[in-house]
């Protein structure tokens, strides 16, 4: 469920990163506040966890396919709102950086989609409110199911409303939602069955390590506050970059003499064009590997 | 997340500025319209130029870009069968406006991701954290990121182990199940509690108190300022060439 940045208009992509860097520093001024140095290593080691733990396939009935957990809610339960938010978003930041998981762009997006969902609403407001700090199997399980659906759901939907203000795909609002909604309704389903049994696991094991967190209360009135100012950022934002070009857009086109961009002006492909992008690709590689060769003679020679 | 050199290209003229000249490239390549197609292909010269400057093994970067997200995929397709309006006839053939523009939107991901990743592998993961401190970036944050780069190839090492153990005692779907899995996630979790509390105390034996680096904030130095300013002179040549 990754947002690419091929995906994202600049404008709604900067938007929904001003969201997510407030909630970055909200987030981090919470935890130090809270001032627990013992939960900072245990902050880093979850957050190696999760990417270790998506290591471990399991195999889903019915539909000969495989698996692995999320670990949204998984590190919410564990660590508080404000912790989870901060460790999921630098697992995002890593996956961009090194594995091409989502875009530099579309990071704010991503934060939004995949820890401020579940480590802001679907923990507090459905796992604390179903299960509280109650460790029977029923309440914990029907916690965990409901809040991780309902996490992956707020996140797929955010994923079609951000796609459809970006103006980039050509998907219908309704279109797009009929294929996102159920499949991630379902995949919930499943990250909240796993969930369940990780913490039905520990609670025989290790009950003490699921004791509530501190901070990890109903988020305040803040919270609701971001969320509106993403609607509205995305939200007026997308509407503007929809039917008008960004500001990127329009500078460079006054700049060049040219149209706006709209829809066919700019299709043309001529054989000019394709040998002027072979001939920039071609001094570009071989600048750069002249460059290179430069480089690694000087190491050797200080070697 | 392994780097190849711990010396970055001066071709940047520093982590700080590299880190904004990848930035202004994405925003670059993400201006162009959905129809333009050449003009996104042209900027794939970055990443192109970076990894020979910077010795960057291009089967590296091309390994990664097969992994590409099939989401992306699904929408330029999306595209593809919605937009059929016919815009072009090239060397005899209808290329469609959804051809264009899905066309565009798989072009775009794997430009903007050779991009980033050539450039992120030749900066080590710590001069990366430093320059986003310096940026002001908090840093709960900074520490979290330094920590989980330390610990993931530590874990993912164990996670693998574990894996291949119990594959090795199952058979076909047998014994991996959720229930069965969640079991061995939980005892990795069990694991990596008992290892950040390892961790703290030697930690807390070395000196923590819940930072890695305190470097204040700073601003760009001259040659920062050059590097970025002729990068973003050829970002925007080539927008307004091509």
């Amino acid at each position: 469920m990754h947002m690419a940045d091929a995906l994202v208009s600049p404008f709604v992509g900067a938007a929904f990163w001003v969201v997510s860097g407030s909630l970055i520093g909200y987030s981090a001024k919470k935890i130090s506040e809270e001032n627990d140095p013992v939960k900072t290593p245990l902050m880093g080691v979850l957050g190696a966890f999760v990417f270790a733990a998506q290591m471990i396939n399991f195999s889903i009935p019915g539909t000969g396919s495989s698996g692995h957990i999320g670990g949204g809610l998984l590190l919410a339960v564990l660590l508080g709102p404000y912790r989870a938010f901060i460790t999921l978003a630098s697992v995002l930041i890593v996956q961009c950086l090194f594995f091409a998981d989502g875009g530099l762009l579309a990071l704010g997006c991503n934060m939004l989609n995949l820890a401020f969902f579940p480590a802001f609403i679907a923990y507090p407001f459905v796992y604390r409110i179903i299960a509280g700090e109650s460790l029977s199997p029923v309440r914990l399980g029907a916690g965990c199911i409901a809040a991780a659906a309902a996490g992956l759901f707020l996140g797929s939907f955010s994923v079609i409303v951000e796609t459809v203000l970006s103006g980039i795909s050509e998907l219908p609002f309704m279109t797009f939602a009929s294929f996102m909604l159920p499949i991630h309704l379902v995949i919930g389903v499943v990250e909240g069955l796993v969930t369940w049994a990780v913490l039905s696991f520990i609670a025989k094991t290790e009950p003490g390590i699921l004791r509530v967190q501190k901070g990890s209360g109903m988020p305040r009135f803040t919270l609701a506050a971001f969320t509106l100012a993403a609607l509205i950022a995305g939200g007026i934002g997308g509407w503007i970059a929809s039917t008008h070009p960004d500001g990127l857009e329009w500078s460079i086109a006054r700049a060049g003499g040219r149209e706006v961009p709209g829809s066919a002006v700019n299709a043309e492909i001529s054989v000019w064009g394709i040998a002027g992008v072979v001939s920039v690709l071609f001094v570009a590689g071989t600048t750069g590997f002249v460059l290179g060769r430069k480089q690694s003679a000087a190491v050797d020679e200080e070697v | 997340m392994k780097r190849f050199s711990e010396k970055s290209p001066g071709v940047f003229g520093g982590d700080r500025s590299a880190l904004v000249v990848v930035v202004l490239f994405v925003l670059f390549v993400l201006s162009i319209p959905k129809f333009n197609f050449l003009a996104v292909v042209v900027f794939a010269a970055f990443p192109v130029f970076v990894m020979g400057a910077a010795n960057v093994p291009a089967g590296m970067i091309a390994k990664r870009l097969l992994q590409v997200s099939p989401f992306v995929l699904f929408m330029a397709a999306g595209n593809i069968f919605i937009d059929r309006t016919p815009l072009l006839r090239f060397f005899g053939v209808t290329i469609t406006g959804g051809m264009v523009s899905g066309g565009v939107i798989a072009a775009k991901t794997l430009v903007t991701v050779a991009g980033v990743l050539s450039v992120m592998y030749c900066i080590p993961f710590y001069r990366i954290c430093r320059a986003l401190e310096s940026f002001r970036v908090p840093e709960v944050l900074v520490t979290q990121l330094m920590l989980l780069y330390r610990y993931s190839s530590v874990l993912g090492e164990e996670a693998v182990s574990m894996q291949k153990a119990r594959d090795m005692r199952s058979f076909g779907t047998r014994g991996k199940g959720i229930f069965r899995t969640a079991a061995l996630i939980g005892s990795l979790l069990l694991r990596t509690m008992n290892r950040a509390e390892r961790v703290y105390r030697s930690m807390s034996a070395r000196g923590f108190q819940s930072r890695m680096s305190g470097r204040s904030a700073t601003g760009f130095g001259y040659g920062e300022w050059v590097h970025i300013g002729v990068w973003s002179l050829c970002f925007l040549a080539l927008r307004l060439i091509f």
